[in-house]
């Protein structure tokens, strides 16, 4: 098992350096210049030049790539051509703040998720199950910028009893967390009662019964468990793309997240911290989908890793 | 014979003082204390006042850093940090009293000694001041005394006070430059109302209130600027209350704000003018008739009203009227008869359409893409055939801004904010020939020698009536040229809510907390 964590982990390695290389052509592939946009639209040509020679973007591209590994090598990610902070320190700015919105949105996403799918499949093709699924549809096509919105309508402005933006208390995470949370949810309670109708099909199901074992402790314990690996990998695929960063939903509520802090560096060209948060974000979905393969082995002890 | 011209002292203070008696609130008594709350699109890029660019981080900058002049929202340029000035009969010295007794958030005394000492860190290049352009004609900057300091031009240059207006300008202290270096942008010190308190990334910058500020204090504990990047949850967060003042609110949520007992819409001028540029360098808008068939077949008028609920004005000159040097020219009214007659003459017709190229970005000005399709809706209206390309900001500006060989494109939408309150900034960087991409704006290639020689007086000459006078025959050319097809000047749309009183929103696009209070 340790052996098989470490081994995944040294392949980490190889992947980073491959997201490295590709981040680091697509930036620079993208028309626009950031000694440009830095200079601002009224600047000289003479302007924009120096500045382009300070951030090295004069030199050989091959030059600039070798620099960035080295640096990368070194655990410097340089600083942001557009804020001169250290891009280390506006990453770590933005890391715990998508992290809470991460683990609060899957904790709604989690138990609304899994609930709803468990019981639209206990009872499949009722009049409950109709309305749970017809509800995870509604969810699942609901854009955030819109949810969000009316979020903060209905519980900031109309009734009050949560702040519409900013990050300062817990209050602050509700609405932003019940965002995210309510689409992944839907795709949870989705997978959930598939997952959980097939089991619930199944021989060892009938044989729970048979055994005259209560029907809450056959659900709970034999066809739960059971129907659990698809689920874990629905989830860790959402939290990887969480923790990537909900970038609208940070947007509608103002978070100050990895998503924003990335899309503010594309459109400022601002290549160092583009680069540093699309390695950010590789990285997490690296060892989200390594602690996804743990997690298995954990559910189910068929599966072994040697 | 005089040794020295002096003027504007007087008009100025006399200005100054008829200036702070019209700003006095009739009604209760201001109140002291509070957090006021000003959200708006983009976090600061930077906070030192020499290097940022944009309109959001010069709103902070107001409050933490003062200049030497100061802009009023009137249009007339005011002492701040100096208190009065002379100039040679020659045009270029110009000597500048300071303000005595005024020290720096840290302690550091402002004197002559400092005025240098930032000017000269904006005058060299090697700082990457984006402003430098604004002061590059000063040669040599003298500490006099501590209280005069002699700024030497290579040429007279009249723009030189209404520059040192901008916030770019601002003098900010020595000690901690030198002290802080480039950790300096994220803990700036100036002599300002406001001293800095913190800056969280994404979020918000924070300013109190400085009880030793030399002027009249501010009555505010403190100003948060919150960054709420989406425009509907900026709106949403001051009608629950999150926001005291929302900037850019959408213009079609005017009328619904309207009927809020909580809040009031505010419609302020802003010096920046919206126009469509045609590269004049290359057919078919070479030809002046086509470039004026378009300016009559465009309905501004309407472009304004429905597309900006009439919250702009449509430019009778190419710069905005609280502009220095701005006087009302010209506008080509909707005439389709015209635009048709000028096309015919130029030998285009319904069955052989004029067809050309139209670049807009999009999400940089207010309504900007439906503004573009509007214009094409009305352009084919006479029989010319538009076709839209739509870019993201950061790709248009390196398009737009190629040289005349490699630029191919036909027209192209764009804004200028004309941010020192002075015409040579709002025309000579857009219609003087030495001004051709990459070295400067005029990036439709317009070219008139008589225009050239307008603007080039309208820079030495030192009289503001004489000023007036040329600008006016220069932008007369420009209109009659159809250099442009010209647009409107924007409105700023504000939304503050009824317990704050005296926010000033300025043309140069700064919301201003100086002297506001909340009611309670």
């Amino acid at each position: 098992m340790w052996a098989y964590i470490a081994k995944r982990l040294l392949l980490t390695v190889p992947v980073i350096f491959g997201v490295a290389f590709v981040v680091f052509a697509m930036v620079r592939i993208v028309p626009g210049d950031p000694a440009q946009i830095i200079a601002g639209e009224t600047a000289t040509k003479e302007f924009v030049e120096a500045i382009r020679k300070d951030l090295g973007l004069d030199r050989p591209l091959l030059e600039q790539f070798g620099t960035f590994m080295a640096s990368l090598l070194r655990g410097d990610l340089g600083r942001s051509i557009r804020s001169k902070a250290p891009v280390s320190e506006e990453l770590w700015a933005r890391i715990p703040n998508t992290v809470r919105l991460t683990i609060a949105g899957l904790v709604v996403a989690v138990s609304v998720g899994v609930t709803a799918g468990v019981v639209s499949a206990i009872r499949p093709y009722s009049v409950v199950d109709s309305a749970v699924m017809l509800v995870a549809l509604v969810g699942l096509s609901m854009p955030v910028f819109w949810s969000g919105l009316m979020l903060i309508l209905i519980f900031a402005v109309r009734l009050g009893w949560l702040p519409a933006v900013g990050t300062e208390t817990l209050a602050h995470l509700v609405l932003p967390a019940i965002t995210v949370g309510m689409a992944t949810a839907a795709i949870i309670a989705r997978m959930t009662r598939s997952s959980m109708l097939e089991v619930l099909r199944s021989d060892y199901i009938r044989t729970a019964r048979a055994k005259g074992l209560a029907e809450h402790v056959v659900v709970n314990r034999h066809a739960l468990r059971n129907a659990l690996i698809p689920v874990i990998t629905v989830v860790g695929l959402q939290m990887g793309t969480l923790l990537s960063g909900a970038v609208l939903t940070e947007s509608v509520f103002a978070w100050p997240g990895i998503g924003r802090l990335l899309v503010e560096g594309i459109l400022a060209r601002d290549y160092p911290i583009v680069q540093a948060a699309v390695l950010v974000v590789a990285l997490a979905f690296v060892l989200v989908n390594l602690a996804v393969d743990v997690l298995y082995a954990a559910v189910d002890p068929r599966i072994h890793y040697e | 014979m005089r040794r020295f011209l002096m003027w504007l002292i007087t008009t100025a203070l006399v200005g100054a003082l008829g200036y702070s008696a019209a700003a006095a609130p009739a009604g209760p008594a201001p109140q002291r204390g509070g957090v006021l709350i000003i959200g708006s699109g983009t976090d600061a890029t930077t906070l030192d006042g020499h290097l940022y660019t944009d309109a959001p981080t010069a709103t902070i900058m107001e409050h933490m850093v003062e200049t030497l002049f100061e802009l009023s929202p009137e249009g007339r340029v005011l002492p701040r940090l100096a208190t009065a000035f002379t100039v040679a009969p020659d045009g270029r010295t110009w000597t500048i009293r300071l303000r005595s007794g005024v020290r720096f958030h840290d302690g550091t005394a402002f004197d002559a000694e400092a005025v240098k000492f930032n000017l000269d860190r904006i005058l060299d290049p090697a700082t990457r001041a984006p402003w430098r352009f604004l002061i590059s004609r000063v040669t040599q900057v003298t500490a006099v005394d501590p209280t005069t300091v002699r700024l030497v031009t290579d040429a007279p240059f009249a723009p030189l006070l209404a520059h040192l207006t901008h916030s770019g300008t601002g003098i900010q202290s020595p000690t901690a430059i030198r002290r802080l270096g480039a950790d300096y942008a994220r803990q700036p010190v100036g002599t300002g109302a406001f001293r800095f308190k913190e800056w969280v990334r994404g979020d918000r910058v924070v300013v109190t209130r400085n009880d030793d500020y030399w002027g009249e204090k501010a009555l505010l504990d403190e100003v948060q600027f919150r960054v709420i990047p989406d425009d509907g949850a900026r709106l949403a967060a001051l009608e629950a209350g999150s926001l005291h003042v929302a900037v850019r609110v959408p213009p079609r949520e005017i009328e619904r704000l309207r009927g809020s007992r909580d809040l009031t819409v505010r419609i302020d001028t802003s010096l920046r003018t919206i126009y469509t540029a045609f590269n004049v360098s290359r057919p078919p808008f070479t030809d002046k008739r086509l470039r004026q068939a378009l300016n009559y077949a465009i309905n501004k008028e309407a472009i304004v009203k429905s597309a900006l609920a009439g919250t702009a004005r449509v430019s009778d000159a190419p710069i905005a009227p609280n502009v220095q040097g701005y006087s009302k020219i010209m506008q080509y009214p909707w005439d389709l008869e015209r635009a048709e007659a000028l096309l015919r003459e130029a030998g285009y017709s319904r069955a052989r359409p004029l067809r050309a190229v139209f670049h807009h970005p999009t999400g940089r000005y207010i309504r900007d893409a439906e503004i573009a399709a509007s214009i094409q809706g009305l352009a084919r209206r006479v029989g010319i055939e538009l076709e839209l390309r739509t870019l993201e900001f950061g790709a248009y500006i390196a398009l737009t801004a190629r040289p005349k060989e490699q630029n191919d494109i036909q027209m192209y939408m764009l804004g200028w904010g004309t941010v020192t309150g002075d015409a040579d900034y709002g025309l000579y960087a857009l219609f003087h020939s030495s001004q051709f991409p990459p070295v400067g704006f005029n990036r439709g290639f317009y070219q008139n020698p008589q225009v050239d020689a307008l603007l080039d007086r309208g820079r030495i000459t030192v009289d503001q009536a004489e000023r007036n006078r040329i600008y006016a025959e220069a932008m007369r050319l420009i209109m009659d040229d159809a250099a442009w097809l010209f647009l409107h000047s924007e409105s700023q749309v504000t939304g503050v809510r009824n317990v704050v009183a005296d926010v000033v929103v300025h043309p140069a696009e700064r919301v201003m907390a100086h002297k506001a209070w909340l009611r309670r």
